[in-house]
């Protein structure tokens, strides 16, 4: 039997962003602008866009407490057929009580039982195939993979 | 890169119309709150009001609680909301959060007013 070797990953970019409200613009840009060409329809392009966008504003926000001098930084990895996108800051311990943690409810939201905010989390882990945090010390990173040929997430459309 | 979120409001016979530009994000909360106050001066007793999204180009989680702000509160004073104008990837986050199990959805402004 002959064993197939996949590719190594392959690091597409890498950069750092000030922790300033507004930034996860640049995030997206640019991380659009890296994948473009490896195949992803443009409905999970788009997806992965506001993935990209929601866990930098949570690391500007959250993780980094809105400090341009502490970088969020962010990571293009390209793997077989998956991309992902990896945003770290240095908010370790910080995460833990964003309160961003319970399932958003909208009848709950509309009746005044939830805050009406709390859709980041939600909405990164329905746009993206698989989502994983890691934390190291203060380190704090959210993995983003999407898979360039479809997933789960599709046959909801 | 970024625009700024823009409101103009109109009144039609028992509604009001909100045509939104820009970026509906955190930093649109005085804008929407405030074309919502000018579309009850202009039109008192509206029913109905039109969030229309055509000219919009990004949308994020804090933009969405401020969606789901101003459906709580038409809500409250038992007004409808409708929306048109989304992109098909809005949509989706529409279908997801359950924002268009509350707020009718239509392909654009036209089709919307015409079924007030």
């Amino acid at each position: 039997m002959t064993r197939v070797a996949r590719p190594a990953p392959r690091r597409l970019d890498a950069f750092t962003l000030p922790s300033e409200p507004g930034n996860e613009r640049l995030a997206l840009a640019r991380v659009a602008g890296t994948v473009k060409d490896l195949g992803l329809p443009a409905q999970r392009l788009e997806r992965l866009k506001t993935a990209v966008a929601e866990a930098t504003m949570n690391a500007i926000e959250h993780g980094n407490g809105n400090r341009p001098e502490i970088p969020v930084e962010v990571e293009v990895i390209q793997n077989g057929d998956e991309i992902i996108v990896a945003i770290s800051d240095r908010g370790g311990e910080l995460h833990a009580d964003t309160g961003d943690h319970d399932e958003p409810n909208l009848v709950k939201k509309l009746d005044g039982d939830q805050s009406p905010r709390g859709w980041g989390l939600f909405l990164i882990r329905n746009m993206v195939d698989a989502m994983d945090v890691t934390t190291d010390g203060q380190r704090h990173t959210i993995r983003l993979t999407m898979r360039t040929g479809g997933a789960a997430h599709d046959k909801r459309m | 890169m970024t625009s700024a979120c823009e409101a103009t409001t109109r009144a039609l016979p028992g509604a009001a119309v909100i045509e939104l530009s820009g970026e509906v994000d955190g930093s649109a909360a005085t804008v929407l709150t405030a074309a919502y106050e000018q579309a009850l001066t202009a039109s008192p007793e509206m029913s109905t009001v039109v969030l229309d999204f055509a000219a919009v180009d990004y949308i994020n989680s804090t933009g969405i609680a401020l969606i789901v702000s101003v459906l709580a509160r038409a809500r409250a004073e038992r007004r409808k909301v409708v929306a048109s104008g989304l992109s098909p990837h809005y949509r989706e986050i529409f279908d997801i959060t359950r924002l268009s199990d509350f707020i009718e959805l239509f392909p654009d402004l036209d089709r919307a007013v015409s079924q007030l």
